[in-house]
Order: structure tokens, then sequence, then C-alpha cells
């Protein structure tokens, strides 16, 4: 009976191995779609996301001060609900961007790039502080309000520009043509140079 | 080389674009939605008849597709007061009562199909936003203004 027992179970776990290998197959590590993914990520937080001005933009203490000084209040508490809904999908968009970024370094980015020790170790610190500092600047922005930690705003976008620096040198080994030709391949790995 | 060729007729369109035309519409909101309404609804494409007669269709759409960018991103650029302002002049330029256009504005959202392609979220939505907020401060001026008789906003009597 306990032999019994014991062959089920090691059937039951082979079987569960071969469900996530099957799962897994879809997905091939290294491939030309992860790179165009992570580029794509990065190029949204470089172009869209991080630009000082962008960012003074949304945080801008002079609308704020415009709205408080003339506005009734029913027009306050739109103006902050609308800021505050415009900050939150920065830093939702930032979060979900990185989150690409860290599944590419973490997948893919040992085929190609030869980061060393030093460098995926900082890599990894910075992806770690920024996630942190991104949930927290969530939390802050949706319990008190679009302007409430400023100083966050500023760690946040400084922590994604530098995981930005060490990510664009990764991918330095590949031209941005060459990605757009292979955008829709998701099967071939590039070659390296 | 094709490609360079053809990028140097867009931007020799854009710029002719620019002078003559668009050196004469003062505000980027103007601008912006002046060039959303050369843009084709059903198919995306631009058309111009002026610059068509001096470049090809393709190169033309291009210009405009770049000059249309351009408003957007100026536009988004601007603080709030600058957005109100921008409303504002352009409420008065249409000549249309302005509570009846903040009220058509609120309720139909024209800007959402004024922004160019391919513009991301973030920035649209920052926009979009803006423009629900200069709409709520016109609002709130109009009724705190005296009430004057239908029709009469802004357009003098013969008599004047």
């Amino acid at each position: 009976m306990i032999q019994l027992i014991l062959f089920v179970t090691l059937g039951a776990g082979f079987l569960f191995s071969l469900y996530l290998f099957a799962r897994r197959g879809s997905h091939v590590e290294g491939s030309a779609q992860d790179v165009f993914k992570a580029r794509q990520a990065l190029m949204a937080l470089q172009s869209g996301l991080l630009p000082p001005e962008m960012v003074e933009r949304i945080f801008a203490k002079s609308d704020y001060e415009y709205v408080m000084a003339g506005s009734g209040h029913s027009i306050r508490e739109l103006f902050l609900a609308e800021r505050r809904k415009i900050a939150l999908l920065w830093v939702n968009q930032i979060r979900q961007q990185v989150l690409n970024l860290r599944q590419f370094h973490l997948g893919s980015a040992r085929f190609y790039s030869r980061l060393s020790m030093r460098t995926e170790t900082k890599l990894g610190f910075e992806f770690f502080t920024l996630l942190c500092i991104c949930r927290t600047l969530q939390i802050a922005l949706y319990l008190r309000g679009p302007y409430a930690a400023p100083r966050m705003v500023g760690r946040a976008t400084a922590a994604a520009a530098r995981v930005c620096d060490i990510s664009e040198k990764s991918m330095s080994f590949v031209k941005a043509a060459q990605l757009d030709a292979l955008g829709d391949d998701s099967v071939h790995k590039l070659s390296v140079p | 080389m094709r490609n360079t060729l053809k990028r140097m007729d867009v931007l020799e369109a854009a710029e002719d674009l620019r002078r003559r035309t668009l050196s004469t519409i003062d505000r980027p909101l103007d601008r912006l939605i002046y060039l959303a309404s050369t843009r084709d609804y059903n198919t995306g494409f631009y058309y111009h008849d002026g610059l068509a007669s001096c470049f090809p269709q393709e190169v033309v759409c291009e210009a405009l597709a770049d000059c249309h960018r351009d408003a957007f991103r100026e536009l988004v650029g601007l603080s709030l007061e600058d957005m109100v302002c921008q409303m504002d002049a352009y409420i008065s330029s249409t000549n249309t009562n302005p509570g009846d256009f903040v009220a058509a504005w609120k309720k139909l959202e024209p800007y959402r199909v004024a922004v160019p392609v391919d513009t991301d979220v973030l920035t649209t939505d920052f926009l979009f936003s803006n423009f629900k907020i200069a709409l709520a401060i016109l609002e709130a001026r109009l009724d705190s203004l005296p009430t004057v008789a239908p029709g009469a906003w802004r357009h003098p009597s013969p008599a004047r």
C-alpha cells in the first residue's frame, strides 16, 4: 500500500513537472521578442515617462497654485482628482516598463550582454530600490494626493534613469533598425556580432 | 537613400506648411484642431490640396502628421492657466455662445479625436485631463457672470 502511494505521488510529481515544462515551452528564452520588448520598454521610459518636462508638467506646482487661488471647491476637487489619476498612471507605467526590463535582464540578458558581476549586482539593487519606491509612491499618491511626495517623484525618476542607462548599455549590441525588423519574429534568436 | 530623399521632401513640405498656413494660426490649440480636421477619420490619412499640388500625397500626409504632433506637444507643454486662455480665445474665435460651447465640449469631448495617432496613453490622458479642468474653470466663470439674454453673447446688435 505504501509503495502504491509512493508511486502515485511520484507519477503525479512527474505529470506536474511535465505540465510546467509545457507551459514554459511556448516562450523561448533569449528570443528576439524579449529584446524587442525590452527595447520598447526602454524607449517608453526614456521618451515618454522620464523626460523632465513631462514630469514637471504632471506635478507642476504652478497649476496647483493657479487652481487653488481662484477656483471654487468643486474645481479644486476635480483638479486634485484628475492630477492624482494622471500621477498614478505615470507611476504604474514606470513600474510596468521597469518590470519588462527586469524580465529581460533575468531571462535573456545573459545570452547577449557580458555584464560584470558588479554591474549585475548594482542593477539588481537598482531594480529592487526602484520597484520599492514605485510602490511607496503609489500608496502616497493614492492616500495623500498628487503633491504628497515630490521628493519621492524625483528619486523614482533618478532611479529609473539609472536603470535605463545600464539597460541601454547591455542592449547596445543590437541596433534599433535590427530590432524593428525582428519585432515580429518571436522565435529566432539574435546573433551576437 | 530613397528614404533620406523622402524624409527631406517631408521636411520641406512641413516647412512650407508652417510658413504659409500655420504661421497665420497663433494658438497651438487652433493649430491642433485645424490639423486634426485635415485628417480623414476613416483612414487616418491627412489631405491638403495646396501642398498636394507641390508634393506627392505620401509626403503631404507625413508632413501634416509631423506638424500635428508638434502642435500636440506644444499644447501638452502649456500650463493649466495658459490652457484656459487658449480655450477662452478659441471659444471667442468660433462666435458661438460660450455656454453652449462649453456644454457641447463637456458632453461630446471632441478633443478626443483631435490627437495624433501613436501618441502615448499618459500624454494623451494628461491633455484630456487638462481640457476637462479648463472647461470646468470656464464654465464656473460663465456661471459667475451676470446673465445675459440668450443669443446676445458677444454678438453686438446692428444698432451698435
